[in-house]
């Protein structure tokens, strides 16, 4: 019994060992994003700051664009998926629960829209984009998005409206409900955790997105956040890496805010391979 | 009886039309003009297309940027999704013990996945610098390293420290795909091996991977898709460098079109990885419809 006991404390130590050193790199962030810009190159480092303040982000919320980036990441964020979930949630509808002429080849094109790379449509977008007078602003980035966004979306609710018992609609238009009706009295209802699930993705999606804003963009007050700190790293021959760590753990925090919410949903959004990296 | 399913499929068209207008608009019709950009000499600044048929395409393929950067995807997709899946299966199955604060490790081991791979770049890029980085100062503080490595500016460390952060970066995925399928393995499987005398290890190799098998063909498969695309970790890790010893072929299409502004010729690396892209994805459809059959 007494090595039963020892094992079982071995092993939880070893693992949360594990857990913390995976996680480090995000702690040193923390760590140097509340040091002094002199304590950040302290030999040797110091792990908790020796003299921890609030400097960085104060600089980088008033002498930097950090709140511009911030905002744009916002925009860009919630109309791509205010726009996704509409035609979504209706495209998934309709593929789950309706027959017709070509519902599987749309579904494997779903799927494959999916898995392309941006990179494939990153030159034609670029060019169709800028002809349409919409480069270098925020809608030219909403459509660049909804490239990834909407198969994403539209597999994610496939999945979750699949396992909405079809006799709940059934017993609604018996009850006298068109069919309309009954979509938006049962169906929405019971598909919500669903779709504020695919929602949030999508947010996290569209806000960590580098490439097609890296491209899109070029001026600096309509910049999202990944390219716009990334000009900060690039910026300058000294790089002040407190506070590009600052700039780090506010972008993050949306991230972690977005995660809290999808904790409980987070295993079935995996089993159905649906989480993009 | 009404039959929702067989009812007015006027309407579900309707429902699906936004969705179809969409994806052709932004998905098909780029993709044709990719296809056609890359069979056309294309002037930069009248954007006016002449027609080469496959002179970009036979360009493409005697250039050595070219293999040079194929030979890196390659590198870095399979370095990084074998690294990703033996780290992952381990690490799924160590969290599938008496673990106190299961649900808390678990969602810990999540942030690496879940935040912008710009964070992730620049905190790797902090921890990895030349003069200041903590990664020098301590391996130099254990005696492994006399003078700082310049991990990220020299061939062939900088695509070590590539995969590495982007086994850091991925891995999660596996943990948790691998760790849900871990919990619905029947306890009785490993009761009726164990009163057969089966060891441990014989307990892994008998029942254990066995039931891994559709999980991790699809993981495998998942990752290498998209370790196969990646763009922005190894851009903002390295940007290719140094020379191009750490460019794939997203950066070379990147490169091509927007930096040397050839848009033909980056055109015909992205219909490469079109190309690629349907093989993987023929490989998947059949990976899950073997799953389905065998479920």
């Amino acid at each position: 019994m007494r090595r039963g006991t020892v094992g079982f404390a071995l092993y939880n130590l070893l693992v949360w060992a594990l857990v913390l050193a995976v996680v480090f790199p995000l702690l040193w962030m923390i760590s140097t994003a509340l040091k002094p810009n002199d304590e950040t190159f302290a030999i040797p480092p110091t792990l908790i700051p020796a003299h921890p303040t609030l400097e960085q982000f104060r600089r980088l919320l008033v002498e930097t664009p950090f709140i511009t980036y911030f905002l744009n990441s916002v925009i860009v964020g919630v109309c791509t998926t205010l726009l996704v979930i509409v035609v979504a949630v209706a495209g998934a509808y309709g593929l789950v629960r309706f027959r017709f002429p070509g519902r599987t080849l749309i579904a494997h094109l779903v799927l494959f829209t999916y898995m392309l790379p941006a990179v494939v449509l990153l030159l034609p977008l670029y060019l169709t984009i800028s002809a349409i007078g919409l480069a270098n602003s925020l809608l030219g980035l909403v459509i660049a998005y909804t490239t990834f966004a909407l198969p994403f979306a539209l597999w994610l609710l496939r999945s979750f409206i699949a396992g909405i018992p079809v006799e709940l609609e059934q017993a609604a238009m018996i009850d006298g409900a068109g069919r309309i009706r009954a979509f938006i009295e049962v169906v929405l209802p019971q598909a919500l955790p669903g779709i504020i699930s695919t929602a949030l993705f999508s947010f996290v999606l569209s806000w960590n997105e580098y490439l097609y804003a890296l491209v899109f963009i070029n001026v600096d007050d309509r910049k999202t956040l990944p390219p716009g700190v990334l000009t900060m790293l690039n910026q300058n021959q000294n790089v002040e890496w407190a506070l590009l760590m600052a700039a780090s753990v506010l972008m993050s925090v949306p991230v972690l805010v977005c995660f809290a919410f999808l904790q409980k949903h987070l295993t079935r959004g995996f089993g159905a391979g649906s989480v993009k990296g | 009886m009404l039959e929702p399913q067989r009812r007015d499929q006027a309407l579900g068209m309707a429902l699906l039309a936004p969705t179809v207008l969409l994806f052709a608009l932004l998905i098909f019709y780029p993709v044709a003009q990719s296809l056609f950009l890359s069979l056309h000499r294309v002037s930069t600044l009248t954007l006016r297309t002449q027609w080469i048929g496959l002179a970009n395409f036979r360009a493409l393929f005697a250039d050595p940027a070219f293999r040079i950067s194929f030979i890196n995807t390659l590198i870095w997709t399979v370095s990084a999704v074998s690294l990703q899946l033996v780290l992952g299966v381990g690490v799924a199955l160590l969290l599938n013990g008496r673990l106190v604060g299961r649900s808390a490790a678990r969602g810990l081991l999540l942030f690496p996945y879940l935040l912008p791979t710009a964070v992730a770049v620049l905190v790797w890029r902090w921890l990895f610098n030349d003069l200041y980085g903590l990664i020098n100062y301590a391996l130099m503080s254990i005696g492994l390293i006399s003078a700082p490595v310049p991990w990220l500016s020299q061939s062939p460390n900088a695509m070590i420290t590539v995969i590495l952060v982007g086994t850091w970066k991925f891995f999660p995925f596996v943990v948790i795909a691998v760790l849900a399928r871990l919990q619905s393995i029947p306890e009785s499987l490993y009761e009726a091996a164990r009163i057969d005398g089966a060891g441990r290890w014989a307990q892994f190799w008998d029942i254990t991977l066995p039931q891994l098998a559709g999980v991790l063909s699809v993981v495998i498969l998942l990752r290498s898709i998209w370790d196969f695309k990646e763009f922005d970790l190894i851009y903002l890790m390295t940007g290719g460098g140094p020379g191009i010893s750490t460019q794939t072929l997203p950066i070379l299409v990147y490169r091509q079109a927007f930096q040397l502004l050839n848009f033909g010729r980056g055109a015909a690396v992205a219909v490469t990885m079109f190309g690629f892209m349907l093989l993987f994805f023929a490989v998947h459809v059949w990976v899950t419809r073997r799953r389905e059959v065998e479920a």
